[in-house]
This record gives structure tokens, C-alpha cells and sequence, in this order.
């Protein structure tokens, strides 16, 4: 948790300086991006189902008081206890408090960003409970001692030749062959008895259900169901914002989901759990507990953050943004990073101690562009930079330096004049259509090449155009 | 307070207290499941049969798939399977009538699946063409962890369960109560958690190979 304690800044300049974590993001983010394309290609009718899909998300967020009471009573008929937590702390105690009630030595997890936004991964390791995370990544990261990187693939900041180095180190049968196929496979020996031998199961939720009572978990790996299956006690922690009216409304964000996430259209496994063990039934838990869990959510439907309840966690926001791509997902010092994480992070941590993040973005639109449940990205991002503004916490400098931006912003022809005197000052740095290095923008071309700009501005080109006709 | 007011009435005062008309949500709920035709991705092939073959054979799937005209005939195909595979046939049979009731002579069987579990045989309630998935419900002959365990996964399913869009199952099971869990399966498990590149075989089923019985209107 060392970095929490550094600025954005310092953060952002050791990932900067960091030899392998580039090329590490550029392998995950890379494919991510272009399966995404060639899905987007199958599926025309992805802006349809996305509109939809919008729609489906604020139907539940405009009723959500009247969904939870579903939800609670139809989990509560198939047999499941609900909880509530108003906050991360109150979440994760009731967490620690079943697993203790259980007499759980070793509890089983499956990936949650939940989870790790209340802090339960550190709540079970205090309380001495062994933890086992089940899927690849997280066990990379729970190797790694650090954190998870992205939404998706926590373990992205990884090379293979580093988790190689790890699984060599600490499985009880290692690989023997440098291939990723054998590093797999030790994972698979790795765990096996774990997932049989474990007391308690902890899962999050992809969809509540509302009509069914049910829980959804999505995997490929199939780790979910490995995981809640044997334990006596399986336990869910989800956000109040993850309802659905039915399973029909959550098979087509399902759709949006899996293509805007990995470009598969479907994940290998998805899974619906409503309560424990029925009767007659050969495999299951005898106890299942739903934790509903607030942590802000209500904070943000008051304070104009409504459209951000809409996230699917899919984690296209990130692998589509340039300043993510340069610095990976530690550098947002939150739970969740990229984009989303930019807006999420001063919500659950406070605006003082991350005012960085709704800066660190350069408003290209992307983000919201590729988001299946179109979240305007940017202009949250820009709310809280006003936020900050008003709120005093911008730095001097800043402050200064913003007031001559809006000052000169305001004035069309002084700004165009002052951006004609940047790009004039960067083609003069520009070595062969990169800027190689200037003052200024030290930060960034120290380990970076900035596109040289173009020789001409738009706006100079418009004009020639103008008189022309 | 408790927890659950205080998030309840903090979630009220949110949207403005207004009163909430239980009809009103449900046409609301109801009306964003119309014209599904407009969101659904198009199926790979005319027949439902086809195209859910090609769909669970197609590479994003990387499954296996046969067609056999009767249930009776599964006890060779899965013969010819571990042949190819040069495997022993002593196999974990999902304890579920459809599959009991074959001859299975030649065969060890055993219902109870092991952690090192080498093939396992089932039997799915539905199968998917949209996704090449199939649909399984827990209960007394269908133990989850029989998904999950084994290397090699065997699925029968029949043809005249075959569903074109992944929302028809919904449709299909609307109002009845849920089993503990549906398995909505897709190929066999799988990770791109290093480095982006696919890995079958992560905790999962390494090879999943489906058998479809019948026609769409003729079950046997
Ligand atoms: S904000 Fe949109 S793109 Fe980003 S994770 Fe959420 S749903 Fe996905």
C-alpha cells in the first residue's frame, strides 16, 4: 500500500521510469482493444443494444428503492439472509463476522472489485483467516503482495517472465517448461485442494436479480463455481447498484458486457446462484448470505453522479485511454483506475487526497465512446474539476496558471494565437515527427515520444479554406 | 437506524421521494424487453441445429461438437472419443435418467466426480445457437461440480432443445422457481489472465465436446 501514500505525480513518474510495466500493459490493453473492434464488427447491432442497455440501468437506478425490497424478498423466499452495509468498514465487519460464526480457518475467493473496494481482502488477513484467491490474476497479485492493476485483468502489470519467477518460487509443483500453457497448469495444481478444502466461499455479483432473488457471477475460467460450490457457507458482497429487474434484462447487458470487456460474446461461464442447497440437491452450501452494500452509491445518486450507477465494471474505459495505457492502473492509487476509476475514486477516498485523477485526462472522449452503457466519462471528470476548484483545493500554482487558461480561453483570438506559439515552439523540438524532448514537458518525453504537430493548426487550414471560397 | 432504512431512505431522498407505482415499474420493466429482434446479434446459420454447431465449433467457442440420430448411439461416440484421445473408458456419469437408462457395457462408470476427474459425461437441459452455449440446472441428478471438475466434459444435448437467443431461456423459465444455480457454459474454461494470451484448461474443463441427439422435431 506504499503507493497510496505517494502523489499522483510521483506515482505516475516511477511507472514512467519502469522498464517492463509498458510493456506489460501494452500485451493486455493491445488485444483487449482490437478483439473488442473485430466484436464490435459482428454485432451491428451493438449501438441498439447499447441504447437498451442504457435505458435497462436507468430504469433500475430511478426505482432502486423499489428493486432492493424485491430483490430482499425473493432472496429471502429461496432461503439466502440479507445484509446491509452503509459503508466499507460496516461491510467488511459483517463479512469477517459469518466467516467467524462459520469457524472458517481458510476461505475461498472468487474476484470481486467489490470486495477490494471494501478492503476485504485486508479485513480477512487481519482477522487471520486464510485467504485464497481463485482466480489467475488475483493469485498472481496475492503472490505479488500488490494490488490489482485493472478491473479485468488485475494482473496485467505482470510479464509472463515475472509471474514465471513467482509461480517458481512459491507453488508446491512448479512448471518446468517457459510456456504461459505450463504456468496455467501450475496454477490448476496449485489450487486444486483449495477450492475442495476451504470453509467459506466469498463471491461478488455481476447482476442481482430482482424478480428471482438470484446472484450472477461471470468467469471463464470457471473459478466461481469451484469456489462456491463445496464450502458450507457461500457469501456475496455486491453493490446496490448491481439490480436487474429480471433475467431476461440481465442476459442483454450480458451481451454488452462480455464484447466491451474481452470481445468474446459470452463469457465461458455464466452462473446464476438463488439461495443455498435445495433439497434433494447432490452439491452446494448449506448457508448463503447476500451482503448489500452502499459505500457512496447513495452519496452519488444525491450529488449528481446518477449516470455513473450505470457502470458495468467492464473495463473498456481503460483499455481505450491514452493516459492509462501510458502509466497502468497503480498510478490511480484507488481501487479502480482508468477513467471510471478517475470519477469513482474521489467518491469513496475523498476529492482532497485524489483531485489528481479528474486531471490526469485529456478529455479526448474515448472513454464514453466505447463505454457499453454510454457513461459521459468527461464530463463527470470535468465536475469534479470544478469541484475542486470551488472547493479551494487546486494549489496556487494551478490556480494561477488555470486563471491565465480561462483568461486567455475566453478570448478566442489570444487563444488561438497562444496555441499557434505552443505548436510553432514543439515543431522547433520535433526530431523526425517526434518531439523528443522539451522544456516543459519534461515528465512526459523523458521516457516518451510526443507526436510532433501537425504543420499547420486546424484552425489555420480552416481559415486558408475560408478564403479561398 | 438500521442499515438496511438508512440506505433505503437515503436512496428515496436520492430520487426525490417520490412515490413508486408498482404496475407503473413493471410495464416500464416489461417495455425494455420489446422488439429484441433490433439488439440481438444474428445467429451464424439458418437452422437452429446448424447454427448452434457453428457457433460452439467456431474459434472463439474452440469446442467440439457432433450429431448422432438417437440417444442410444452415445455410448459409441463417446467410445470413438477417448479412442481418439487414447484414453481409458472409465468415465463419471452424471447420475441423470436420459443417460442411465443407455448400455453403457464396455464402460467403468461411477457417479461421483474426483478432483483429478479425466472425463466426465452430461447432459444439458438447453442449448443456445446465439452463443453455442449449454444450459444446465442443479438438482438431484445434476451435481454442479460435475461442470467443473474433469479435464474432458461429454455434453449430450438434444436438438429439439435448442434455443435461438440466449434471452429465449429467460423467457422460457420465467415464473418458475430457480434451481441453486444455472450453468450457462460456453467452450471450455479458460484465462487471458497472462500477459492477454488465451490458456484453455485454467481450473475448468480443458476440452469440452458436445453431442447433439435428434432434430429440432423429433427428439430421437
Ligand atoms: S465506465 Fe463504462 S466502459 Fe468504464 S468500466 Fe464502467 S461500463 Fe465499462
Amino acid at each position: 500500500m506504499q503507493e497510496a501514500t505517494l502523489s499522483f505525480k510521483a506515482r505516475a513518474q516511477e511507472a514512467l521510469a519502469d522498464p517492463t510495466l509498458k510493456i506489460a500493459i501494452d500485451r493486455t490493453t493491445g488485444t483487449a482493444e482490437r478483439k473488442r473492434a473485430v466484436a464490435m464488427t459482428q454485432f451491428p447491432q451493438f449501438e441498439a443494444a447499447r441504447e437498451r442497455g442504457k435505458r435497462i440501468k436507468d430504469h433500475v437506478i430511478a426505482n432502486l428503492d423499489h428493486y432492493l425490497l424485491e430483490f430482499e424478498r425473493n432472496a429471502i423466499a429461496s432461503g439466502a439472509k440479507v445484509h446491509w452495509a452503509r459503508t466499507a468498514e460496516e461491510a467488511s465487519q459483517i463479512v469477517v463476522r459469518l466467516c467467524k460464526e462459520a469457524g472458517a480457518k481458510r476461505v475461498t475467493r472468487v474476484k470481486s472489485m467489490l470486495g477490494e473496494e471494501i478492503g476485504l481482502p485486508h479485513a480477512l488477513d487481519e482477522a487471520g483467516i486464510e485467504r485464497v484467491e481463485t482466480d489467475l490474476a488475483e493469485h498472481i497479485v496475492q503472490l505479488g503482495g500488490d494490488r490489482p492493476s485493472h478491473i479485468v485483468w488485475p494482473s496485467m502489470h505482470r510479464t509472463r517472465e515475472q509471474v514465471s519467477e513467482m509461480f517458481k518460487r512459491l507453488h508446491r509443483a512448479p512448471h518446468q517448461e517457459e510456456t504461459i500453457e505450463a504456468m496455467v497448469d501450475s496454477a490448476r495444481r496449485e489450487l486444486r485442494d483449495k477450492f475442495l478444502t476451504a470453509d467459506v466461499a466469498i463471491s461478488g455479483a455481476n447482476f442481482l436479480v430482482a424478480d428471482t432473488g438470484a446472484t450472477c457471477t461471470v468467469t471463464n475460467e470457471g473459478n466461481a463455481e469451484l469456489t462456491t460450490t463445496p464450502p458450507r457457507v457461500h457469501i456475496v458482497t455486491a453493490g446496490i447498484e448491481k439490480l436487474v429487474p429480471s433475467t431476461e434484462h440481465a442476459l442483454l447487458l450480458l451481451r454488452l458486457l462480455v464484447r466491451s470487456a474481452t470481445g468474446a460474446d459470452v463469457t465461458q461461464y455464466t452462473t446464476f446462484h438463488c439461495g443455498p442447497k435445495q433439497t434433494g440437491d447432490r452439491d452446494g452450501p448449506e448457508e448463503f448470505h447476500i451482503v448489500l452494500v452502499d459505500n457512496g452509491r447513495t452519496r452519488m445518486l444525491r450529488e449528481g453522479m446518477k449516470d455513473m450507477l450505470r457502470c458495468i465494471r467492464c473495463g473498456a474505459c481503460m483499455n481505450h485511454c491514452v493516459v492509462f495505457r501510458q502509466l497502468g492502473g497503480h498510478v490511480y492509487g484507488g481501487t479502480y483506475p482508468g477513467p471510471m476509476g478517475a470519477v469513482l475514486t474521489p467518491v469513496f477516498d475523498g476529492l482532497e487526497s485524489s483531485r489528481d485523477l479528474p486531471h490526469a485526462c485529456t478529455m479526448n472522449g474515448k472513454c464514453q465512446e466505447v463505454c457499453p452503457v454510454a457513461i459521459p466519462l468527461p464530463t463527470l471528470l470535468r465536475g469534479w474539476r470544478d469541484r475542486s476548484w470551488r472547493e479551494g483545493l487546486e494549489p496556487a500554482t494551478v490556480r494561477f496558471g488555470l486563471g491565465i487558461h480561462t483568461f486567455v480561453a475566453s478570448r478566442p483570438r489570444l487563444y488561438r494565437l497562444g496555441t499557434a506559439i505552443a505548436i510553432r515552439v514543439m515543431r522547433l523540438f520535433s526530431r523526425g515527427g517526434l518531439v523528443k524532448g522539451m522544456p516543459g514537458l519534461g515528465a512526459w518525453t523523458a521516457y516518451r515520444e510526443f507526436p510532433a504537430p501537425a504543420k499547420r493548426t486546424f484552425m489555420e487550414m480552416y481559415k486558408d479554406q475560408e478564403k479561398g471560397q | 437506524m438500521s442499515a438496511r432504512e438508512t440506505i433505503l431512505n437515503a436512496v428515496r431522498s436520492g430520487l426525490g421521494n417520490t412515490a413508486v407505482d408498482p404496475a407503473a415499474v413493471r410495464r416500464d420493466a416489461d417495455a425494455l424487453l420489446q422488439d429484441l429482434p433490433s439488439i440481438r446479434p444474428a445467429l451464424l446459420a439458418d437452422g437452429l441445429v446448424d447454427a448452434f454447431i457453428a457457433r460452439v465449433t467456431s474459434p472463439k467457442v474452440a469446442a467440439t461438437a457432433e450429431r448422432i440420430a438417437s440417444a442410444s448411439e452415445l455410448p459409441a461416440a463417446v467410445g470413438r472419443y477417448l479412442e481418439a484421445f487414447g484414453l481409458p473408458a472409465v468415465v463419471a456419469l452424471q447420475p441423470a435418467a436420459p443417460l442411465q437408462d443407455l448400455d453403457w457395457s464396455g464402460f467403468e462408470l461411477h457417479d461421483k466426480v474426483a478432483p483429478d476427474e479425466m472425463i466426465a459425461i452430461g447432459v444439458a437441459r438447453w442449448g443456445i445457437a446465439e452463443t453455442g452455449s449449454l444450459v444446465f440446472h442443479s438438482g438431484a441428478d445434476t451435481p454442479i461440480l460435475a461442470n467443473f471438475l474433469p479435464l474432458h466434459h461429454l455434453v449430450m444435448v438434444r436438438a429439439d432443445t435448442i434455443l435461438p437467443f440466449l434471452d429465449d431461456y429467460a423467457a422460457a423459465t420465467a415464473g418458475q422457481r430457480p434451481p441453486r444455480n444455472v450453468n450457462i457454459v460456453t467452450g471450455a474454461s479458460g484465462t487471458t489472465d497472462i500477459e492477454g494470451s488465451l490458456v484453455l484448461g485454467a481450473h475448468g474443463p480443458r476440452f469440452l465436446h458436445v453431442v447433439i441427439v435428434g432434430t429440432p422435431d423429433s427428439s430421437e
